[in-house]
Formats: C-alpha cells, structure tokens, sequence
C-alpha cells in the first residue's frame, strides 16, 4: 500500500509544479502587467473588423447538421490511409483486402446516400 | 379396463364444472341428465373393475398420471389404488350415489337451487371417489377435505336460514378438529417412512415399527383423531345430528352411505399400520363401544324423523369402529356396506315422508301413513327389518359376524354390542310405528295433500330395498353354509389380526345367532305393545322429565362443549380483538406503514430534475465509495 | 475474402451481421418508399436473428473479441426474444405518425446490436463499445418525439449523464489496463489470482470505477438519478425498450465481466455493491410510494428491480446464471406487458396518473385482467413467472452465502413495500366505481388483445413451468 503511493510521488511533484507554475504566472502578470481600461480593449474581437450586432445571435440548426456530417465522414476517410499505405501487400495476397475495403465503403456510401436522399445537404 | 379409470372421478367432475359454470342456463330436464348420467357412466366402469377384481384379473394395480407435488424429498403423483377394497368402495359410492342422484331428481324438483344442489353432489361423488381412489395420503387427503367442503355446502344448502348455516359451520368446524389430527398423523408418516405412498408405508411398516411403539401409537391416534371427526364418534359426532339441515337425500349419500364411512376405509386401508398397535384398537374398541351405546341411547327419545336416524347412523358407525377395534377388520367393511344399503333407504324413505307431508318432520305429527304411502312403508319397512338384524335381511349378517367377534373376545362385549343393537330395533321400530301405524294426526291440509312419491323417487326405494333384503349374501359366514366371500374378496388388503384368539365353535355361533335373533323380536313386540297396541305417542317437549328429558336434549353434549370450549375461545378472541389486534399489532402495521409514506414523501424530493444536481450527486457518490473502500 | 466466407460458413455472429444489415434496410424504408412492409420486414428479421442465434457456433472466439458461450447465446436469445415482442407491441406506436417508423426501428435495430456484444464480449474495449451502440441511438430515441418539450429534455439529460458515465467507465478500464496491461477478461482473471489477496490499488480503484459506469447503466443508487426523468420523458415504448432490453443487455455485461474477471478479487467490491444493492432497493421502493405518474411509478419500480437483479452480480456463481436469466426474463416480459397496456390507458384517457385506471375493469375488462397480472408478477406473486424468479434470486443468495441474509430481508422488505404501489393500479382498476364516460368506451385493436393474452399466457404458464428455462445446460 504505502509502496504503491510513493510510486506517485514523482506525478503529484509534477501535478504541483505544473499548477504552481500556471498559478505564479497568472498572478504574477495580473500583479506586474500595467492595467489599462479603454472601450477597444473590452470589445469583441472580431479579426480586426469593426463588431457589429450581437454575438449571441440564433444560427441556422442546418450549420452544426452539415458540419457533424464533415467531421464524420472525414473520420471515415482517415481509414482509408492506412489501407492505401498497405495497398501494396495486400493485392499480392489477392483480392480479400480489397473485398474488405469494398465492404467498408458500402455501409459508408449508403449513409452518404441516406444523408442526400433525407435532404439534410440542402441548405434552403 | 384399466385404462379408463382415469374417467371414473373425472366424470363427475366434468359434471359439476358443467352444471356450475352453466348454472340457471339449463333446463332442469338436462341438469338432471347431467348430473345422474356422470355418476352412472362412473358406475359402469366401476362395475368393469369389479367384475376385473371378483374374476382376479386384477389384484392390485398402482396407475400414475402425473407428479402432483415435486420438492425436496417429496415426491407425490396422482395416482390410483385399484384393489377390492377401493373397488368395494367405489361401488358403494357410484352405485348407491347414482340411485340418489335419481331420487334427487324428483325430491329436489321444485327447488330453486336445482341446478347448485346437482353440481355439489357430483362434485361431492367426485371428491369420495379421489378419497377411496388415491394410491397416497395426499390423495386421500385432497378427497377428505373435498367431501368436507361439500358437506359444508350442502348441509348449508338453505342458506338463508341462519340455523343451517349455523350447522354447517358445526360440521366444518368438527371436521377441521379431527382434519388436524389425520394431517399430523400423515406428517409423522412422512418422517417416519420418508414416504406417503400406500405401498411404500405397508411394505416397511412390520420393519421400521415396532409392535406398540411409540410412534406406532402416535401415527394410528392421530390418523384415527381424523376418523372420529368424520365418521362422527365420540367427541367429535355432534355435528352429525345437526347435519340434518341440508336436504335429506343429501343425510343419505353423505351423511349416511359414504362419507361418514371415509374413517372407517381409512382405517382399514392403514389396517397394517394399525395391527402394529394393538393399544390404539383398544382405544377405537372402546369409543366405538361407548357411541354406539350412547348415541343408540339419544335415538330412544327422539322426535324428529330424520334426528333419529342421524342418531341411529351415529350409533351404527360405533359399531363399526367396535368392529375394527376387534381386529375384525373385514367384518367393518361388511357392516359399511349393508349400512350403505339400508341407510341410505331409511333416509330416502323419511324424505319421501316429509316429501309427502311438506317438509313435516315431527313423527308426532304424523301416523297412519301406511295406506297412503305404500310403497315408502314396505321399503321403509324392510330397511327397519335389515337394521334390526332379522335374518336374512342384510343388517343380520353384517351384525352377526361383529358380535360374533366381540364375543371371541368377550362375553362382556358381546352383551354390550347386543344391548346396543336392541336399543337400535327399539327406537327404529318406535319410528316405524309412530309414522306407519295409528292415525294420521297432522292438520287437515296435510292430511288433503298426502301423497305417494312419483315413480323417479320409488324406484331408487325399491332397488335399495332388493340390495337391504340381498346385500347380506356376500357375506354368510360358514356356519351358516356360506363362505364369508367378502372376507375372502378383501383377504390382499387385509392382513389377518388376532389370530391368537381361538374361533367359536360352530354350536357356540348358532347359540349366539339365535339369542340375538329373538332377543330383537322380542324387542319388537315390545315396541309394537307401546306404539300400536297402546297407541301412545311420545309426550310434547314440555310434558317430559328426568331420564327421558335428560337423554331428549342429548345429555346436553352441545352446552357442555359450549361451556369447556367455545366460551373460553370467544373471551379470549375479545380479548385479542381489542386489545392485542388493534393496540398492537394493527398500530404497528400503521406505523410501519405511515413510516414508508412519509420517508417517501422525503426521500422524492431528491429527484429535483435539475441535471448538474444529479451529476453532483453521483460525484459525491463515486467519492463515497472510494472513501469507503479504502478504510475498510 | 475466404475469411470472410469462412466466418460466414463457421455461424459466427451471424445474429449480429443480420440485425445490422435489418437495421440498414430499416434505414432506407423511407427512401425507397417500402415503409408499409417495414414491420413484417424487422419481425421477419429479427426471428430469423433468433434462429441464428440459436445456431451460432458454441464457444467459437471471434477476433479475440468476442466468445459464443452459451451464457452469450441464451442471453442473446433473450434479448431477441424481448425484442421480437416490443416491435409486436410497439407497433401502433408507429404507426400513429408522430414518429418516422423507419429511422426509429434503424435505432433499436443498432441498439440491439450493441446488446448483442454485451453479452458475448471478452475483451475491454469490445464492453465499452457495445455499451456505447446500444446508448448512443437511445439518446436520439428518448427525444424522438420532437415536439415534446420534455422528450427533449429526457434526450439531453440522458445523454449528460450517458456521457458522464461512460467517462467513468472508461478510467475504470484504464486503470485495470494500467494495472493488468490487458484488456482481455480470462487475462484480467489469471492475473488477479496470481496477484492473490495483495491487490494493488489501482486495480480496485478500478474494478470499482467500473463498477460505477455499470451501475449507472442499471441506473442503481446513487447513480439512478437520471432514471425517473428520463423514462417518464421518453415515449412510452422508447421507455419500454430502455427498461427491458437495454438493462437486461447491461445486466449480462455487468454479470459477465464481473463473474468472469473479477471474482477473485470479490473482497474489494463485495461490500460496496451489497451497499449499493441495499440503497437501491430501498431507494426506489419507497419513492415509488409517493408517485401519482404510473409510467413514473415504473420507472422506480424499475429501479428497485435493478437492486434485486445486482444480487446475481454480487453472487457471481454457476446459480446466479439462472438467476439472472430467469429475472431478466420474467421482468422483462411482465414490464412490456405493463408498458403496453399504460400506452392504450394513455391513449384512451389522454393521461397516465393512477386515476385514469380507475374503474378501467368495468370499461375494458381485459386490460384490467392483463395489467392486474403483470402487476402480480412484478409484485412476485405467484402463480406468476415473478414470484418464480424472486424465490429462485433470493434461495440461491441464501444457498451460496449466509452472510447476505441481512441484504435478503431488505429486498424482501423492499419487495412486501412495493405491492403496496403495484396494487394501487388493480385497486384503481377493481376497486372504485365510477360513472363511465362514453368515451371512454374506445375499444383496443382485436391484435392486442391476441397479444395481450398471450403475453398473460406466457407470465403464467412461465410462472408454473420454469424448469423451461432452468433445463438449460452449461449456462
């Protein structure tokens, strides 16, 4: 038991120097940093243009529907790298690696189908 | 043939599923089809299987259908016992049964509870035969409470009037007295044998009982504290009397051919068991002796037809426990079924009297009766005749072989079974004299309406009446020429007892037979000097004094045992209403019950619907049960 | 390919290949307009799943992933079986376009394939996934009715909590990795019995963080919060599917991972779940007193039900199998047998608190009938399948170990608390008498009352004969 918890020792020094060193330099430039106080430095920063309306305005829910379908399918064409890498290998083994990668695009591609069909790319 | 046994308690109770759930739907026409043709399609196979026994094809055959209870080391199947003795009984029952349910038909006509009244008795019929039939105690116990339920219910059949209903609870009550000990009895069977089967408690009983052992002892009580419950003995017979409430074809199949006798088939199917204790058969001697005389004494004075009877059936059923107390074993099943013959004529015989009279019971109220009923007389009379013993009539055999074995015993015994029985010819014969002979002394309208019983209720009178006159036959001991058959028939099932008293000698039994013959015609005439020659009539209630008084209200059993046993239960049970039921326990249940509400009332409030709370919580949780872990 | 083929030729995971190629083909209905023969479709599938199931290939080691033992195939047989029944009597519920049939069967479709894996799995990583199948499409299930503010409210709060949870789950495995260095179950078992009683505190940090993930799943307490909320929020056959298929799938993971890994080193979890048992079988018993929602009541109900199937857990030996078997079937009938007769009341009365069952016996005496006896089962009375199952849990309990007697007078407390709520819904039905309304008089399609007997049936004659389900060799 006391043996399993020195082996920590090592992790909680880490544990404290990381924290402490977060905590001394946050509060040493809050301490040391001159404090100005204009209107600029409290607005939104919006890539240097001038800020108009509010920032917490309604976006359309189709926004986060196209960008979850982009991540997803481009998780799904990540695993198409490794297998291109080891295309090579594989057709010398017949066709079984590209059965299998056949298999992997169909259930990929009836989703895309899906997602087009239930109309959820059509923006308007 | 065997392999239509299953139908025999079926049928039946295919009948009362269909008479009860159909119940006022049907015409009384086909209700009575029903109800009779079920019990004589039984009887049919039943006559297959005699005629299988008497031939000896069959001897003792176990037919199993399927396991009933399965748990531990209890394994109990449904099964069937077909032997002569089950045989024996389940002619009775289907027989005698068939011809009541005939006599039903007509004496029940008129009665609103047509339809319930049919669907009981099949249901009782199917009960008997589950009682005579099963190859276990469980069996035969599941059949003993179901003859106990429909007596229930059929003495209470009137239930609006709240003394039957009352007799009914009388009968129920007594029952579950003596239902208590038979349930014992087969526990300590159980521990005892590790088995409730017939055939595995007969075949160990002579090696793991010793002769008058303890528990051989305890096992043949307990089973016969069952038997005094119902078979109506000494303590246990006042329900008996009571019982008379339900419909008197009822008195008849239950009260006087079948179910009463269930203690004594039950002590003859345990016979084994019981010549291993030869103490509990003094015992059974003895209260067999003492109801026979003492309920024979209570039938001297009694007025009321079918009060009588039920004294008369009490007493008899004393004389076949007397019976089995000697040993005599076959003897009793022969006296069950003469008994079976001519009681159940007696019965049926008074019900076509109060049939005729419109529910008259009183015999002071009636007289004369002969001319009018002819045909009810001349059975009524033959059964008399069979009661009292005058050869050749049934009762005469039957009787004959028990006195003959009390006497192999003791003269003592003898002289006390004769007294009985001549107390018996005295008040059948004062019956049949006070009903038959004399004058009719009911009111006028009565007098208007007398009437002989329709055909569908003489018949049964007469067959029974052929069976009273011939029953005795299958039993006419050697002396007489005879070969004791029923001895013989039953000789598989029952082991012979008593060997070592020596047998009469020829010469001695003629004697005995016919002291007893005349002494009984003696009686008779005697009677008939009172009742006929005299004319008199037994006094109004209030007129009588003493003795007679004394034995009018049945020795006041009743109020004794109100007094030693129902007074002090009532106190006690208010005592336990009001203070232990509502103080104590009903204020804890509240408590306990109030306690839950309320801590649910408390404990919902956590559910507060706000997620960050719930996430908080199973945080604190998680942290818990690491805390926990590591300080224990 | 000839892997490929030889896998299919061996019989392996041949259910799951089948139920996700259905769950597909659910998928499409829609587009390709077939969506009328959707339902013959699934059910078709879904029997021809069991049959397959029934035949897959005994102990075969799939990838080093999954094992076809017998627990796995009668467990998944169960559950397709459970399944079965719910698209039967979940089907006017779909039909009353509210909810798009043909993306709502997909889901459970998928969600039974993540069941599937929990019951077969040996290894780790295969656990967390199926868990993660299974959840993930009943956090869009529970908010299916989307115009339902508090459907939607259950989706986001079971996925919050979903997602905690899993979290947990996950560090639990992490630690036992850390401790182990596998992730396979017969390897984490040989490798706690060479540790002995010296367990390093790691591996039981993370046994019990697991533990945690799972008792969240079986929504136990403390971790049953999201529970109520969620199955009274949820449409009524989402709540249905949540309380039958997905805590039986739990309960086979749970009790596999448990009984195959963990059971030497039962000292350092042992009395932590007793406790956990006790709180949840008190916990959901007594709230579920207070209840005036009958679909609320259930979900309580379900949760104390949770306490009485964690004791197979807590046992972890050969009889427990058939413990947990025979509870999980006999409480998942009885609950969808509940469920589906508290979706017709609710349909007719428009509500599903106590009152609207009141007098229901005089309106539709076969609901009543029906309600009253999987009332009677969940209360474990016999002649019922429930009694069967309870007696069976609580002797094998007592059998293995005396020292739980003091765990089995609570849940036999907890059980003698709950008939008091079970019966209020057969008081409610029997007891009082009202004038009726005639519109109330809606009668229920003749199939469900075919379905509804049957499902009685099968309680009742279950409840007689459960040699049927204790026969089973090898569990």
């Amino acid at each position: 038991m006391s043996e399993s918890i020195q082996q920590y020792i090592p992790i909680a020094m880490q544990f404290l120097v990381a924290s402490g060193f977060v905590i001394t330099t946050i509060v040493a430039s809050w301490l040391l940093g001159p404090k100005v106080k204009t209107l600029h430095k409290l607005d939104t920063f919006e890539s240097g243009l001038q800020p108009v309306g509010n920032a917490r305005m309604q976006f359309s829910i189709k926004y986060f529907l196209v960008a979850t379908i982009f991540v997803l399918f481009d998780v799904e064409v990540i695993f198409f790298y490794p297998w291109a890498v080891n295309f090579r290998e594989f057709i010398q083994e017949g066709f079984e690696g590209f059965g299998k990668m056949l298999l992997f695009m169909a259930p990929v591609l009836i989703g895309f189908f899906y997602v087009i069909k239930k109309g959820a790319l059509e923006w308007d | 043939m065997l392999n239509l046994v299953f139908l025999i308690p079926l049928l039946p109770l295919t009948g009362f599923l269909i008479l009860g759930s159909l119940n006022n739907r049907l015409p009384k026409t086909i209700v009575s089809f029903v109800g009779c043709g079920t019990v004589l399609g039984s009887f049919v196979i039943v006559l297959t299987l005699l005629s299988g026994t008497l031939s000896g094809t069959i001897t003792s055959a176990t037919i199993s259908y399927f396991d009933w209870i399965y748990a531990g080391d209890l394994n109990l199947k449904m099964s069937f016992l077909i032997d002569p003795l089950s045989v024996l009984m389940m002619t009775i029952i289907t027989g005698v049964g068939f011809l009541i349910h005939v006599y039903s038909a007509g004496y029940m006509h008129e009665d609103s509870g047509f339809v319930r009244y049919f669907a009981f008795l099949n249901l009782f019929v199917f009960s008997m035969l589950l009682l005579v039939m099963g190859s276990n105690y469980v069996v035969m116990f599941a059949g003993w409470e179901g003859v106990g339920l429909c007596s229930y219910l059929l003495i209470g059949f009137w239930f609006k009037k709240d003394a039957y209903n009352d007799a009914a609870q009388k009968a129920f009550v007594m029952n579950r007295i003596g239902d208590l000990g038979f349930l014992l009895g087969m526990i300590l069977i159980f521990t005892t044998f590790g088995s409730l089967d017939y055939d595995d408690v007969f075949k160990n009983a002579t090696s793991v009982l010793t002769e008058n052992s303890g528990v051989a002892i305890a096992i043949t009580l307990l089973l016969f504290i069952g038997a005094t419950g119902k078979s109506a003995q000494i303590p246990l017979y006042t329900w008996l009397p009571d019982a008379m409430a339900g419909p008197t074809p009822v008195s008849a199949l239950i009260h006087a051919a079948t179910m009463v006798t269930a203690g004594i088939y039950m002590v003859v199917r345990s016979n084994i068991l019981y010549s291993l204790a030869p103490f509990t058969l003094d015992v059974i001697l003895a209260i067999g002796l003492a109801t026979a005389l003492f309920a024979a004494s209570m039938g001297l004075f009694q007025n009321d037809i079918k009060k009588v009877l039920a004294y008369s059936t009490v007493s008899q059923l004393g004389y076949m426990f007397f019976a089995l107390g000697l040993g005599a074993f076959s003897a009793g099943m022969f006296h069950v079924t003469t008994h079976a013959f001519f009681k159940a004529l007696l019965f049926l015989g008074a019900g076509s009297v109060i049939h005729a009279l419109h529910h008259e019971q009183d015999i002071r109220n009636m007289g004369g009766l002969s001319k009018k009923l002819p045909i009810t007389f001349l059975t009524f009379l033959t059964a008399t005749l069979a009661i009292a013993g005058i050869p050749p009539f049934a009762g005469f055999f039957s009787k004959d072989e028990i006195l003959a074995a009390a006497y192999e015993r003791s003269p003592v015994l003898w002289a006390l079974g004769l007294a009985g029985a001549l107390m018996t010819t005295f008040y059948m014969f004062r019956l049949l004299f006070v009903t038959f002979f004399g004058t009719f002394r009911g009111t006028d309208e009565q007098k208007h309406h007398l009437h002989e019983s329709p055909l569908v209720m003489t018949i049964p009178l007469m067959v029974l009446a052929l069976l009273s006159i011939i029953g005795g036959f299958i039993g006419v001991p050697e002396v007489l020429g005879g070969s004791n058959f029923l001895k013989n028939f039953l000789s598989s099932v029952i082991i012979p007892y008593g060997e070592k008293h020596e047998h009469l000698s020829h010469s001695t039994e003629w004697i005995l037979m016919t002291t007893s013959t005349l002494a009984v015609i003696a009686t008779i005439i005697m009677a008939y000097v009172i009742f006929v020659v005299k004319k008199s009539v037994p006094a109004e209630d209030n007129k009588i004094s003493g003795l007679q008084k004394l034995i009018y209200n049945k020795y006041y059993v009743d109020e004794i045992y109100d007094t030693l046993f129902s007074k002090p239960v009532t106190f006690l049970s208010k005592i336990f209403h009001s203070v232990v039921e509502s103080k104590i326990v009903d204020a804890t249940v509240n408590a306990v019950g109030k306690a839950v509400s309320a801590s649910s009332k408390i404990l919902r409030l956590s559910q507060s619907g706000n997620i960050s709370y719930y996430l908080y919580v199973m945080v604190i949780g998680i942290i818990l049960i690491l805390f926990i872990n590591n300080i224990l | 390919m000839s892997k490929l083929k030889e896998n299919f030729n061996d019989k392996k995971m041949t259910a799951v290949i089948i139920l996700s190629c259905l769950g597909i083909v659910s998928m499409l209905a829609d587009i390709f307009s077939y969506k009328k023969a959707l339902w013959y479709i699934v059910l078709a599938g879904v029997a021809g799943a069991i049959v397959a199931n029934l035949n897959e290939k005994s102990n075969a080691i799939i990838y080093d992933m999954l094992l076809t033992d017998n627990y796995a195939i009668w467990f998944s047989t169960l559950i397709l079986a459970l399944v079965l029944l719910w698209f039967m009597v979940s089907k006017d519920q779909y039909e009353s376009g509210v909810y798009n049939s043909s993306d709502n069967y997909a889901l459970i479709l998928f969600a039974t394939v993540g069941a599937l894996i929990l019951t077969s799995f040996s290894d780790l990583t295969m656990m967390f996934l199926g868990i993660e199948i299974l959840s993930i499409p009943l956090f869009i299930l529970a908010g299916s009715n989307k115009k339902d503010v508090s459907s939607n409210e259950a989706s986001l709060k079971y996925f919050l909590a979903g997602a905690f949870a899993s979290g947990i789950l996950l560090f639990g495995i992490t630690f036992i990795y850390g401790s182990t260095g596998t992730f396979k179950l017969d390897k984490i078992a040989d490798w706690a019995n060479a540790a002995g009683s010296n367990l390093p505190a790691l591996f039981y940090t993370g046994i019990l963080l697991v533990m945690v993930g799972l008792a969240f799943k079986v929504s136990a307490a403390p971790f049953h919060f999201w529970t109520p909320d969620v199955y009274q929020g949820s449409p009524m056959f989402v709540t249905a599917f949540m309380a039958t298929i997905v805590k039986g799938a739990a309960f086979a993971g749970f009790f596999r991972l448990f009984y195959t890994s963990f059971t030497s080193a039962s000292g350092s979890w042992a009395l932590i779940l007793s406790i956990l048992i006790a709180a949840t079988i008190l916990t959901g018993n007594i709230i579920a007193v207070y209840q005036s929602s009958v679909k609320r009541m259930l979900a309580y109900s379900s949760i104390a039900q949770a306490g009485y199937i964690l004791l197979t857990v807590l046992l972890s030996n050969q009889e427990a199998k058939y413990a947990l078997l025979l509870y999980i079937a006999s409480y998942g009938v009885s609950t969808i047998t509940a469920f589906t007769v508290l979706y017709h009341v609710e349909k007719i009365k428009g509500t599903d608190t106590f009152e609207s069952f009141t007098s229901l016996s005089q309106t539709h005496p076969l609901l009543s009938v029906v309600m009253t006896i999987a009332m009677l089962s969940l209360a474990g009375i016999p002649p019922t399948i429930g009694f069967f199952a309870k007696f069976y849990l609580f002797s094998s309990v007592l059998k293995s170990n005396t020292s739980y007697l003091w765990l089995i007078m609570v849940s036999v407390a907890g059980s003698l608390v709950s008939v008091y709520y079970y019966f209020r819904v057969i008081i409610a039905m029997y007891g009082q008498h009202e004038p009726i309304i005639s519109s109330e008089k809606k009668q229920i399609p003749a199939f469900y009352n075919v379905l509804l007997l049957l499902l009685v049936c099968v309680i009742i004659i279950l409840g007689m004969m459960p040699d049927v389900l204790m026969s089973i060799d090898n569990l």
